[in-house]
């Protein structure tokens, strides 16, 4: 069976953005199977690169802004060195590419991500989220379903 | 002081450091640098929005002054506690503190070094900024940006499996720490320690081979005399969990020695400035600015007569080799930093197979028995201290807090003074120049607190502007 990992990220304490943290809290709690990994983080972080080479499919959740709040978007993430100088934090596509050129390997990678609307300080979610989030957990376990069955993933 | 028919160089905000800071430049009329200063444009508060809470939360609150070095203020804040509970901390306890605090130096050390400086060591002062990060180095040197994701992997790792999270763990408690160490994470944490060692030795193998070509900024960047303080045990040995201060002056002489860090206030003075939020501390026996001192891992080196670990000894042997006197250059910091992080893995390593590491009795339980405590250790950037005064029902009426970035604060600006005359010339800034200036702070590693979450870019921004306030250059650099 296909390893997976799942990388939720975000700020709890920023509102919206702290969705895909969320959204990893409750799997990291409920999940018992052994190919499913499941890591909250607040960002994505070089540190991360290790995992991510260990795992078949990496599926990152996010809350993104600019388009109409509670949208729920899935697409592949390609490797991409991004240029930054700041290097607290990476894009998925910049993590990936850490993984490929340091350690190896390439995994294939979803973007699973919820429009935001509300990213001012704060513990809830802004009500288009709100009523979206069953959604985007729904989405979610099909996603690691589908990668669990093998790597062909239909976003 | 500067004024308004000077020229001005604002750079705005300085990039690849913990926090938000811009600097301006002062020319003369001649088109030389006159002045320099390092603005700290954070305000947080910490010290204030406390009062009034249980003493008993403050580890956990004051951990939340920085994401990257949590673990020090969980722990000198614990270490205030302590005093507050009048206890003695169960030996297991004391250990687990001390791998706990050890693992953090290794992360945020190796975070400085490979994440942040190395781009500027490996791929030059000049390179093109755009270039200058991780993705750079792995391009130029793969194994080294390999090397740095596992050594800060290590430490992360570590904090972790101790205290339950990577960041803001609140296992260290008033009294000791929430839980003992099991023999799993032991395991866990033993079988990484040759890999980590591994790491520490060869890195600073490279940076010894590559340090000559760096002579002009060894020359130019915070080296100047200034005293140099950090805490050191009974024997003069390097020690970041606690001891007495040591104070040694530029000339490597010791003129201070087993201070009581509760006593801070007899002999550090805190001046504030009205164009900085960042306080600065002094040697009070010398005045204000004649005490200007320096903190963080190369005054460790400067006032520590060994390691206390066979490998780090060798290397402290030979640093001290680099200079009759105190070794006096702020680029050294660097070279100091890798030995630092050879001798937190050589005693973890010590510690983890210590026989009572795995005991049960991890905790000492009181009620607050006094009503001011001081704890202190030494954070990766240097002697970290707070204070606490409280009430008859243990709520906070007081706190003080002297950070490492604030002990360095007037080291900094010197320094930017100094590498800013050598390498900053005419009206026009180039890139090179801008990041000598930006590499000089980066040296010293301050952490502005980056626990505030940030949302966009973090671009670097120099103005130039002449004697009317006409603005005469713009130089943005992309965050």
């Amino acid at each position: 069976m296909a390893r997976i990992l799942v990388l939720g990220y975000g700020n709890p304490m920023r509102s919206d953005d702290g969705l895909g943290w969320q959204i990893a809290v409750e799997l990291f709690r409920t999940n018992h199977s052994p190919d499913v990994e499941v890591l909250p983080c607040h960002q994505l972080t070089p540190e991360l690169a290790p995992t991510v080479s260990r795992a078949d499919v990496v599926i990152f959740v996010d809350c993104e802004q600019g388009g109409t709040p509670g949208e729920i978007c899935c697409r592949e993430v390609r490797c991409e060195a991004t240029p930054l100088s700041f290097t607290h934090h990476l894009t998925p596509g910049a993590l990936m590419a850490l993984s490929s050129e340091l350690f190896g390997a390439c995994p294939r990678a979803w973007l699973l991500s919820m429009q935001g609307q509300e990213y001012s300080a704060g513990d809830s979610f802004s009500p288009a989220v709100a009523a979206h989030i069953c959604d985007l957990r729904a989405r979610l376990q099909r996603l690691i379903q589908e990668g669990q069955g093998s790597t062909s993933v239909a976003c | 002081m500067p004024d308004a028919a000077h020229k001005t160089i604002l750079i705005d905000p300085v990039t690849r450091i913990e926090g938000h800071a811009k600097i301006t430049l002062h020319l003369d009329d001649h088109g030389r640098v006159e002045d320099a200063r390092f603005h700290v444009t954070q305000f947080r508060g910490f010290e204030k929005f406390c009062e009034g809470r249980p003493f008993s939360e403050m580890p956990a609150l004051m951990a939340r002054i920085c994401g990257i070095c949590p673990v020090s203020h969980l722990m000198a804040s614990a270490k205030a506690c302590d005093a507050l509970l009048a206890v003695r901390i169960p030996p297991t306890a004391d250990k687990l503190r001390r791998i706990f605090g050890l693992a953090q130096v290794v992360q945020s050390h190796a975070l400085s070094f490979f994440y942040l400086s190395s781009p500027d060591l490996l791929l030059g002062m000049d390179a093109d900024p755009a270039s200058s990060n991780i993705f750079g180095v792995y391009e130029k040197k793969p194994e080294v940006a390999r090397d740095g994701i596992r050594l800060r992997q290590f430490g992360q790792q570590i904090i972790e499996r101790l205290g339950g999270k990577r960041i803001h763990p609140a296992w260290v408690v008033p009294g000791g720490v929430s839980e003992p160490l099991t023999e799993l994470n032991r395991d866990a944490i033993l079988s990484a320690i040759p890999e980590a060692l591994a790491i520490a030795e060869r890195t600073l193998e490279w940076f010894k081979g590559i340090t000559e070509g760096f002579r002009e900024e060894i020359a130019s960047f915070g080296n100047f005399p200034t005293l140099f303080m950090g805490i050191v045990k009974k024997d003069g040995g390097l020690t970041f969990y606690d001891g007495g201060i040591r104070i040694v002056n530029s000339a490597g002489d010791v003129i201070a020695n087993g201070l009581d860090p509760a006593e801070y206030q007899e002999y550090i003075g805190e001046k504030n400035e009205t164009w900085t939020y960042l306080k600065s501390p002094y040697y009070m026996p010398k005045g204000y600015p004649d005490g200007i001192y320096r903190v963080g891992p190369l005054a460790r080196m400067n006032v520590a007569d060994r390691c206390g670990t066979p490998r780090a000894d060798q290397e402290l042997a030979e640093f001290h080799e680099l200079q009759r006197t105190a070794v006096l250059s702020s680029f050294h910091y660097h070279h100091a930093r890798l030995i630092e992080i050879l001798y937190c893995v050589e005693r973890m390593e010590q510690l983890l197979t210590d026989p009572e590491i795995l005991s049960k009795h991890v905790r000492a339980v009181a009620g607050p028995n006094r009503e001011e405590g001081v704890g202190c250790c030494e954070a990766p950037r240097g002697t970290l201290m707070h204070h606490y005064k409280i009430d008859e029902q243990g709520l906070i009426r007081w706190a003080n807090m002297i950070i490492a970035t604030g002990h360095n604060n007037m080291a900094m600006n010197r320094g930017i003074l100094q590498v800013a005359k050598h390498f900053v010339r005419g009206e026009r800034l180039t890139p090179g120049m801008l990041n000598r200036v930006e590499a000089l702070i980066r040296a010293y590693d301050p952490c502005l607190s980056c626990s505030t979450h940030a949302f966009g870019e973090m671009p670097l921004v120099a103005e130039l502007y002449n004697s009317s306030g006409e603005l005469l250059d713009h130089a943005r650099k992309p965050g």
